[in-house]
């Protein structure tokens, strides 16, 4: 039998590989917003001003805009601060101290941006911000990626103490 | 290099050959024909001369007195009352001949061995030998086929010349231009470096209208010889008119790149005509999508042209070279894209997603309480109907709508002329959270088919609100219904309204506190106090619906929140604190302006993009628009009274000798023809420290600095705004001292060339402007409505704004206030520094910042001046406060009059703008607040918690020094 232990570090795996999905799929869309630019260059780009162009994956293209691009984005961003979060106070609540640590600086740093208002996207300035957002992103993007690990370790270090007793 | 205005700076330190200048030469721009025969033997002799500027300078003590043994910097600027554009002003403005002599002033060892010998490059290019010896056009061109050689010719003899001729009258010769650009492969030459002293030589006012350093391009750059061929400082200006080739060398010069762009000079497009192209023949580069313009190269007998942006050959389309209309070949070498900078293309029909929309205006009136007790609703009603001829209407599409607003909002169905017994309907709806649509067609009424209803409309409108009581105003709501109204044509939505929205959507509150005020919590109060103005803003640009606020309220009124909508829509916010129609002075004002505003030429579905040469890259772009893409910026209405900053990157290192930025701004024009306004600039590269500052712009500097202190002062607030400003220029003069001076401060000055000698009273002006100043007394109204101004206005206005101008009119010159017998144009007094020791307790003075003129009467004026300005007996009569001059059958009060109208002429500087500034009549011993508010203006002064020039000045030299 698995203990309440192994339990807790397997959900926050999956909860884990949830987060670090969601921060892949930011990654690239901000990429996307990016290269989309650098693709534009080769006014490859349909817009009025450019009204002739090669249609390589223009379907794609379409699609991203600002707007749309942090209507859709901005969906995503408080479910997963709060999985995040929920996943942090189970730690908390079963005493683990050392996953708990780990966890507060990301909490701390979500929950300071959403009541400072900040956390979601602004269309009017996602050009500006794109650097500062990508960056965030892939910080987030590591961050997971070592916990995800360390989750597994401990899982599996878990497993083990069981099976030994 | 031998370009036709290399002068830069030239003329400045020797007045001599400044004398010698051909009068004849009109302007910054233009070439002379080049002068008969060449004194090459001279050019020796000059060497010697370079020396001593390299000697003299390396002491520090001033290159300019060893130069030419004259005037210093400044100097000549101490007389009071003298010439506006002396020695330091002629040089830089007058376009001589080539003539850059080579000396490379001097900065020390830094300076590349440019000039050894080589080829004479006209072996090498045969293209058109001297560049500067542009023949017009008729001389050599012979049309397509081989333009190169036949160019060529003429010019070859005259203009090489024309250069040692240049050289030999300057005085300060050089190298012989074809060894130096060999050498370096690009202008080795460009404006030269003159450092002047900031401490010893004062700074003065009419430096800042001295012309930006000239654009020194490469011989043959342009196809054609046109004078027209590089974009004219009115429309762009670059901050640096010498691009570092390298991102490493911009960063260590610490300037910023970037460009300040004003596609339209003028509301009218009669005051500013640009060249247009109207066959329809667009040619643009297949890879990076750049308009054909002077600067490409034809290649293979004509039949191809290489892009300048990126290199990939193109085809030159078939339709080129010929004349649809009249059926018969035209000579290439006279289309206007290939003479101009500047033009105008009409798009066809792949540049529509739909056919060119309307122009319409939706007026959404207050009529609350507020609004019709301050008489806002009558006058403006009545401003409309005044100027109903004035909307521009040519193709008699225009289509105007009116919605009135307290709590409720009321829509009006407009018949048309037509329809006999047709009345107009007001239909008023209470339901805010979805207001219904009546039958849209009527609401959204062509105005010629409805004129004589309209008019009957507008005249009743007063009386229909006269007796409400009503305190709410439920804009929001209002601007939501508007915009689905006309979001299926898109068009202008002008807001005119005199209280805080409070009812319905985007509600806002009364946040303003007077405790808050010069704290670091004030920055909240500029930020937006609900979102719905942010995303209702990004929603009307999708739709091709901008916004105008008229903001008139005496109370709060949140500006800084409603300012968004225009922000982001491509508008415009006008703010009118404690307006009453009660006092004329405020009637005509708003009415002046907002005829002005109603007949402007707006463009409507505009997008503006920015292309550049391979390397460089828009990065940022600054003024009220929405980016649709990072380097795309859409208008769904473009102004003609605003201005626009592009910051520019530069990502792999420049190879070629001069770069390209072409602006093109896609807009459907006030009469639906679909347009594209091109304007190309080019500018040269250097890889020297020295050439990147002596051409950098002081001006365009502080226009880009302006932006980003308010995007800085809307993001982390005032003070770090302001500190950020102060680092950046203790920053450029420790980078000036440390690489082009050598660290030798002399006697502990303050060096920095003499281009940029504006820059730290344009910074202390910037820090001191209502919109950043440090102080508890300004209402966030005031300060988000001044944010605004520093962040749109053209920049002969941003000048003005941010360093206001002082006439003394007591004393001025026989010559001020009347017409320049050649130009028909008044002449304007000599501007003083603003500082209050130029003021004499007798004197009679004019300070204009651009946005209120005021006319300051000192304590002991006597009383002749007074009766014939004002025609008051004495100085307790006079009647102080928001005024007009009474018109007085004498020439002092003529000229008074003439100077003040003068003063506020936008149309003569290269500007569009609809503000008319009050004129307040201060008295040096009357009303204390008056008087404390036109000090302000008065940058150079001590004032509030501010510094004065002098200390300014003398904490720069602390931290530059130390
Ligand atoms: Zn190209």
């Amino acid at each position: 039998m698995m203990s309440g232990e192994a339990w807790l570090y397997l959900l926050a795996v999956l909860i884990n590989a949830v987060n670090l999905f969601l921060q892949v799929f930011f990654t690239i869309m901000y990429s996307d917003l990016e290269w989309y630019v650098s693709f534009n260059f080769y006014g490859l780009k349909k817009d009025l001003e450019n009204p002739t162009f090669v249609p390589v994956r223009r379907r794609f293209l379409d699609y991203i805009n600002p707007i749309d691009l942090c209507n859709r984005l901005n969906t995503y961003i408080i479910p997963e601060a709060a999985v995040h979060g929920v996943l942090t106070f189970l730690f908390l609540i079963n005493g683990y101290w050392i996953a708990l640590l780990l966890n507060l600086p990301l909490l701390a740093f979500n929950v300071k941006k959403i009541v400072d208002n900040a956390h979601l996207l602004d269309a009017t300035e996602i050009f500006r911000k794109l650097n500062v957002h990508k960056k965030e992103s892939f910080i987030k993007l590591g961050f997971h990626l070592v916990m995800f690990f360390f989750y597994l370790y401990s899982m599996i270090v878990a497993l083990i103490r069981d099976e030994s007793h | 290099m031998a370009a036709p205005q290399d002068q830069y700076g030239q003329g400045y330190p020797a007045p001599d050959p400044y004398a010698q200048q051909s009068p004849s030469q009109p302007g910054f721009g233009t070439s002379s024909p080049p002068p008969p025969g060449g004194q090459p033997e001279e050019v020796g002799g000059k060497k010697k001369k370079r020396g001593y500027a390299a000697q003299a300078y390396d002491f520090g003590a001033g290159a300019n007195s060893a130069l030419g043994g004259q005037q210093q910097g400044g100097g000549q600027f101490q007389q009071p009352g003298g010439p506006p554009a002396p020695a330091y002003a002629g040089g830089y403005a007058a376009p001589q001949e080539n003539a850059y002599g080579g000396a490379q002033y001097g900065a020390p060892a830094a300076v590349p061995a440019v000039g050894a010998p080589g080829v004479p490059y006209g072996a090498e290019q045969p293209q058109y030998g001297g560049g500067v010896g542009y023949q017009p056009p008729a001389a050599g061109y012979p049309g397509p086929g081989a333009p190169a050689q036949t160019y060529g010719m003429d010019p070859a003899a005259g203009g090489v010349a024309g250069i040692t001729q240049g050289m030999g009258q300057m005085g300060v010769g050089g190298q012989p231009p074809a060894q130096a650009q060999q050498a370096a492969g690009r202008p080795a030459v460009l404006n030269q470096l003159y450092p002047t002293d900031l401490l010893n030589q004062p700074f003065n006012v009419a430096e800042l209208d001295l012309p930006p350093p000239p654009i020194i391009l490469p011989p043959n750059s342009s196809v054609t010889p046109s004078p027209d061929a590089n974009c004219p400082p009115k429309y762009v200006r670059s901050t640096l008119n010498a691009v570092p080739t390298t991102h490493s060398l911009l960063k260590k010069s610490k300037l910023p790149f970037a460009l300040v762009i004003q596609p339209y000079t003028s509301l009218h497009d009669v005051d500013d005509p640009v060249p247009i192209v109207q066959d329809q023949v667009i040619s643009r580069c297949r890879r990076c999508r750049s308009y054909i313009n002077p600067y490409v190269t034809f290649l293979d007998h004509g039949h191809r042209w290489r892009c300048n942006m990126c290199n990939l050959t193109n085809d030159v389309p078939q339709a080129f070279d010929w004349d649809a209309a009249a059926q018969k070949s035209v000579d290439r070498w006279q289309r206007p894209e290939l003479n101009h900078a500047v033009v105008e293309f009409v798009a066809p029909q792949e540049y529509m997603v739909r056919p060119p929309q309307p122009l319409v205006y939706l007026f959404l009136f207050d009529v609350s309480y507020a609004s019709v007790s301050c008489g806002l609703l009558a006058t403006s009603a009545r401003t409309i109907l005044d100027s109903l001829n004035r909307i521009p209407n040519a193709d008699r599409r225009t289509r105007v709508g009116f919605m009135a607003v307290d709590s409720s909002l009321h829509y009006f169905a407009v018949p048309k002329d037509t329809d006999e017994n047709g009345e107009t309907n007001m239909l008023v709806v209470s339901d805010l959270d979805e207001p219904f649509l009546p039958i849209p067609q009527e609401l959204l009424v062509p105005l010629s088919e409805s004129r004589l209803s309209v008019e009957k409309f507008l005249t009743s409108l007063p009386a229909m609100f006269q007796a409400n009581q009503n305190g709410g105003s439920c804009m929001g709501s209002a601007l939501r219904a508007g915009h689905k109204l006309i979001s299926p044509l898109g068009g202008k939505i002008v807001v005119i309204t005199a209280t805080l929205p409070n009812v319905g959507y985007g509600k806002l509150e009364m946040r303003e506190d007077k405790k808050l005020l010069g704290t670091s919590k004030e920055s909240g109060l500029l930020q937006t106090g609900n979102s719905f103005y942010k995303s209702f803003a990004v929603e009307c640009s999708k739709n091709q619906v901008s916004i105008d606020m008229f903001l008139f309220s005496s109370q709060y009124q949140d500006v800084a929140s409603l300012s968004n909508l225009p922000r982001y829509t491509g508008g415009q916010t006008y703010f009118y604190p404690g307006w009453n129609a009660g006092r004329s002075e405020d009637a005509i004002k708003f009415a002046t302006e907002f005829s002005d505003y109603l007949s402007a030429e707006i463009g409507l579905e505009a997008v503006l993009r920015v292309r550049a040469t391979t390397g460089l890259r828009m990065s940022t772009f600054y003024g009220n628009f929405f980016n649709r893409s990072s380097d795309l910026c859409a208008f769904p209405a473009f102004p003609r009274d605003q201005s626009y900053v592009v910051e520019v990157a530069i990502d792999e290192s420049l190879t070629k000798n001069f770069v390209c930025m072409q602006t093109a701004v896609l807009h459907t024009t006030s009469n639906g023809e679909r347009r594209i306004r091109v304007m190309t600039l080019s500018l040269p590269t250097t890889t020297n420290l020295a050439d990147v500052y002596a051409s950098a712009d002081q001006c365009a500097i502080t226009t880009f600095f302006s932006h980003k202190a308010v995007e800085r002062a809307l993001s982390g607030g005032l003070e770090p705004a302001r500190e950020a400003l102060q680092s950046k220029l203790i920053e450029l003069l420790q980078t000036f001292k440390k690489e082009l001076a050598g660290g030798n401060m002399g006697s502990g000055g303050l060096q920095f060339p003499a281009n940029l000698r504006g820059l730290p009273v344009l910074f202390l002006g910037l820090i001191k402007n209502v919109g950043l100043r440090k102080s508890a007394q300004i209402p966030s109204d005031l300060r988000s409505a001044a944010l605004c101004q520093l962040s749109t206005l053209p920049m002969p206005l941003m000048m003005q704004y941010i360093y206001p101008r002082l006439y003394s009119l007591h004393d001025m010159p026989d010559n001020a206030g009347i017409p320049d017998p050649e130009t028909s144009q008044i002449v304007l007094p000599p501007p003083h520094n603003l500082s209050s020791e130029r003021l004499v307790p007798y004197g009679l003075y004019l300070i204009d910042d651009g946005q209120t003129q005021f006319l300051w009467v000192g304590r002991d004026a006597v009383p002749q001046l007074l009766a014939d300005v004002f025609d008051v007996a004495d100085r307790t009569k006079l009647k102080v406060g928001k005024s007009s001059l009474p018109e007085l059958d004498n020439d002092f009060n003529e000229r008074v009059r003439a100077v003040i109208a003068k003063s506020r002429d936008y149309r003569s500087r290269g500007v569009g703008s609809i503000i008319v500034p009050h004129l307040y009549i201060i008295r040096e011993d009357g009303d204390p607040s008056l008087k404390l508010w036109a000090q302000t203006l008065l940058v150079e002064d001590r004032a509030d918690q501010g510094m004065s020039f002098q200390q300014f000045m003398g904490t720069l030299r602390e931290k530059v020094v130390q």
